[in-house]
């Protein structure tokens, strides 16, 4: 019986890697330590108050709670001789707490803790990950998806102006990331650099970004990288519970209220609900010095969920919509060449407007309907089963700065390009734990896409089919874990295209395998060592094979090849984490890839003639590349509530081949923050004042004849950000206010397609309040 | 162990529908360019002496932007020492049958203007036409081209569309039409 409990908690424990924290399974583990001669401390108690459950540190004073509900707890740490610690956690996904007791002594001062590493351990124990949750994600709230995640250490962000920010892992983007949103691969027209990432940020409770390519799960194709978006498990308490926040920010003057009601029946607890809607209204963005004509965003967002949950099965319904309209900035619309370089030679752009919040032509018009079904089955000895099916449909109208000269025609009012995609995805895995420490998962995913246009061609109707089947194994020692698993995927595209007047459909079926392997070495208990290798492969995307026109606002003309084909990469990570001690946690990784066969954009002559002029033109090529880079951050407990949080990126990217840079490569990119955190009193908790500077450099290592202008000069801003939490009962209300751009510099960025038309924003002021029930 | 057998089954039986599910349409793309183009410029020059000499020069490319080059750039040749009245005609030849665009412009004058650039050619290059604007702004559908002394250039066209910035200058606006016409006074 006691072995059956056991096989229990460890699939359950198990099933936290399959669907981050989705279900009550993590697990808050960490050492106690003596306050004062760094001692592990055994038999220590650890006691969660609200839960009324524990556990007891062993000889080494390594403790862990399994199957907790992610939440806010209060832990309270006693040991004899000591005083107790009480300590506020807040428990995401799987939790490292250290605990500092501190022998009894006259001179009784504030409890120390270390600081709080939220680390879902167990997703991906051997590699390079950066997590934002709890405040931090609180800090971000209001932002878009893209601007959110760059406050993870290695990711930046492919701007549209300030409305459209894509996410750049170690200066892969587009089809090179993957974005997971609620378990479920985001699948819309992502190989447009103008084309954000369809989710409302609200819904997310983390944002996990996985850097490299080793997460097999969920396909071979990411080889930049993994976005994470989950939400936030329902509570386990039963009644009805929620939060609601207000956002508001000076530039743009931009408002945003979401809202999330949640709850669980009384007389069936393992009946839980939820339903959450976010809407955000922004008019003309301003610069230092003007405004930007035709900036302004509405988006309107909804979602709601069902699950029922036992030990032995579960189910969920998820429902999600994102409607989002967004003007495109007026004067980044050109006919020609000509018009690019007098709009870059103004010193302010050729269109001016004062503040609106009307958004007028150009524009993009883009609804994301995801519905998805997914259950689990706990069968015991035989293993933990998860189903997943998932319909989504992505609908992207995209209007032109002029209606067309016909009255009829413009009459109708019809986007220039209409793109209509649906996806289904089916996912199926197995996990099983043998023994103690071993573990295995086995899966098989499914996924067919459709592809529509309208209006102008910029790539054609498709058809498409994919399946692949993984295994991952798993061996957690104490000092040693290790993890390899290898993937195969079989993938069939049929493109349907109008030529020479008759509808041709060529095919094209695509097979390979990816592996990983990776290690976790616990040097000693504050330095862990891991070191990953994986190689991963993608197809080429249907833009890289058949995209055949003018790009507008790019002024050049984009021609596919259909004979492209797949590219493999090869990444190599080594990282060292220095955590978990009372002064200082740190992290370093170093990585290398190196893609074979890699699709970029190159340059060819001559240009091509067209009646508004010639316009340089740019052919999908292969080639051999290699990213090296650097991500590293530490945080500097310099004295009592003072802390100095530094992060760095540095990204060399080279065309082997060519034995030149790549284009449009993140800069080197350095951030630090003085961060001071007041002491808690019965009153108000968490309170914090943090001054960040942000240095980005000016990216010199471009090729030559690659772009129209040189690259911008780097850059520094300096922003402050504070906030308080005001307790009051089971209640909690958040305040928080920030300044961005504090200095209302001038600069552009050299990731933002528009640094040739405008300046970057201004000056930007915001107050957050989030009240929680 | 049966239970897990049945559970297993009927996992892969939904797997393999839901990946059987077929969407249609895909198969009949639309038409192409079913968008409106300007894929023919014409010049169509008449001597003010002499109304029955009239002379050509055309740019066409049916198929829009990109895809197949374009299929006529004409040599603008004119006589030394003439007057001619020129008309543009811009026609979207991608559909059956043509559509006139000029004319559309006209309609939109107060929005449009051409601006041309002659550059070793000796050639005087006049506005006929005006808008509604206030003041009134020319438009350049019709102009009056002055020859000098024999020589050979370009002449650059240039179609500015200029919804509520038109000032009667080509900055503003978004670029239409953009050619350089070899020109040749003989």
């Amino acid at each position: 019986m006691l072995f059956r409990y056991f096989i229990f908690c460890a699939i359950m424990y198990y099933a936290a890697t399959v669907n981050v924290a989705a279900q009550c399974n993590a697990t808050m583990s960490g050492k106690v330590i003596d306050e004062h001669d760094q001692q592990p401390l055994p038999y220590a108690s650890i006691y969660i108050k609200e839960l009324g459950k524990g556990a007891t540190s062993d000889s080494l004073g390594n403790y862990s709670i399994h199957n907790l509900c992610d939440g806010i707890y209060t832990i309270i740490c006693s040991h004899l001789g000591c005083e107790d610690v009480e300590k506020t956690v807040t428990i995401s996904g799987n939790t490292l707490q250290d605990f500092f007791p501190e022998h009894h002594s006259e001179m009784l001062q504030e409890t120390v803790v270390s600081v709080e590493i939220l680390k879902p351990k167990l997703i991906m124990p051997t590699q390079s990950f950066g997590l934002i949750s709890g405040k931090d994600l609180e800090a971000t709230r209001g932002k878009t998806l893209g601007e959110a995640l760059k406050n993870v250490v290695g990711v930046n962000s492919l701007q549209t102006g300030t409305s459209v920010s894509k996410p750049i892992i170690h200066g892969m983007h587009s089809n090179r990331v993957l974005i997971l949103n609620n378990g479920v691969r985001q699948e819309g027209q992502q190989w447009g650099s103008e084309h954000a990432p369809e989710i409302d940020p609200f819904v997310a409770g983390s944002l996990i970004v996985v850097k490299g390519a080793n997460l097999l799960r969920y396909g071979s194709d990411a080889i930049g990288g993994v976005i994470i978006v989950d939400p936030s498990p329902i509570s386990d308490s039963t009644g009805i519970g929620g939060q609601v926040n207000i956002v508001g920010f000076s530039n743009g003057r931009q408002g945003v209220l979401s809202a999330i009601l949640e709850g669980r029946f009384k007389k069936l607890p393992a009946l839980s609900w939820r339903v959450q809607g976010t809407g955000k209204m922004a008019g003309n963005t301003k610069t230092p010095d003007y405004y930007m004509k035709n900036t302004g965003v509405n988006e309107l967002n909804f979602s709601t969920e069902a699950n029922y949950k036992t030990g032995k099965w579960g189910a969920t319904i998820f429902y999600s919509r994102f409607n989002t309209k967004l003007g495109i900035f007026s004067a980044s619309h050109i006919g020609n060449l000509t018009d690019l370089q007098v709009a870059f030679e103004s010193p302010v752009p050729l269109e001016m407007a004062d503040f609106t919040y009307k958004i007028d032509r150009p524009s993009q018009h883009i609804t994301h309907d995801l519905v998805k079904a997914s259950a689990y089955v706990n069968a015991g000895n035989s293993g933990y089963f998860r189903f997943v099916i998932a319909r989504q449909n992505n609908i992207r109208s995209e209007f032109d700065k002029d209606a067309p000269l016909n009255d009829s025609l413009a009459a109708l009012n019809k986007p220039a390009l209409l793109f209509k995609i649906n996806t289904y995805t089916t996912d199926l895995s197995w996990d099983k734990y043998f023994g103690n420490d071993i573990s295995l998962s086995i899966g098989i995913n499914g996924i067919t896409q459709g592809n529509q246009y309208e209006g102008r061609f910029f790539i054609p109707n498709f058809r498409g089919y994919g399946t692949g089947a993984f295994a991952v194994a798993r061996r957690d020692g104490d000092k040693l874990q290790v993890e390899a698993g290898i993937r195969y995927d079989l993938k069939w595209m049929t493109v349907y295209k109008w030529e020479n007047n008759v509808i041709i459909s060529p095919e094209y079926q695509f097979n390979n395998y990816a592996a990983s392997v990776g290690g976790a070495y616990r040097i000693t208990s504050k330095l862990d060592f891991k070191l990953n290798a994986a190689t991963a492969w993608r197809p080429p995307a249907v833009n890289e094979l058949f995209s055949d026109g003018l790009h507008h606002g790019a002024a050049s003309v984009e021609v596919g090849d259909r004979t492209l084909k797949p590219e493999r990469a090869y990444n190599f990570t080594a990282s060292l984490n220095l955590e978990r001690t009372k002064k200082f946690s740190g992290e370093v990784s170093a990585y290398y890839n190196y893609i074979s066969d890699f699709i970029y954009l190159a340059p060819v002559q001559p240009a091509t003639l067209t009646i508004k002029g010639a316009f340089p033109t740019f052919h999908y090529k292969q080639t051999n590349a290699t990213f090296k880079g650097v991500d590293a951050g530490f945080d500097w407990n310099i004295f009592k509530g003072l802390h100095l949080i530094s992060k760095g990126s540095i990204l060399r990217a080279r065309n082997v081949s060519a034995d030149e840079y790549l284009v449009m490569m993140p800069a080197d990119r350095f951030e630090n923050t003085l961060n001071y955190k007041f002491a808690d009193s019965k009153k108000v908790k968490a309170t914090y004042v943090a001054l960040t500077m942000l240095n980005v450099l000016k990216q010199w290592r471009v090729p030559a004849n690659s772009d129209y202008v040189a690259p911008p000069e780097g850059y520094t801003l300096f922003g402050i950000d504070a906030g308080t939490e005001f307790p009051m009962g089971k209640q909690k209300l958040s305040v928080g206010v920030g300044v961005n751009n504090l200095l209302n510099r001038v600069y552009r960025d050299y990731l933002n397609r528009f640094r040739y038309f405008s300046d970057e924003a201004g000056i930007n002021v915001s107050i957050r309040l989030n009240y929680s029930f | 162990m049966k239970t897990t057998k049945s559970i297993t089954e009927l996992l892969f039986t939904l797997l393999i529908i839901s990946t059987l599910i077929t969407a249609c349409g895909e198969e009949n793309p639309p038409p192409v360019n079913e968008e409106e183009l300007i894929t023919t410029l014409t010049l169509t020059f008449t001597d003010s002496a002499n109304t029955g000499n009239v002379i050509t020069a055309t740019f066409r490319d049916t198929d829009g932007d990109g895809g197949n080059a374009p299929t006529q750039f004409d040599t603008i040749r004119l006589e030394a020492g003439k007057t001619y009245f020129t008309e543009i005609t811009l026609l979207d030849e991608s559909k059956t049958p043509a559509e006139n665009i000029s004319d559309e412009v006209l309609e939109e004058a107060n929005e449009h203007q051409f601006f041309f650039h002659a550059s070793g050619a000796n050639l005087t290059i006049t506005y006929e036409d005006l808008d509604t604007n206030s003041p009134p702004l020319p438009i350049g559908l019709s102009t009056k081209w002055v020859t000098g002394a024999a020589s050979n250039g370009t002449t650059q066209v240039i179609l500015k569309h200029q919804p509520d910035v038109k000032n009667g200058t080509e900055a503003p606006g978004e670029t239409d039409v953009e050619l350089d016409f070899i020109t040749e006074i003989q």
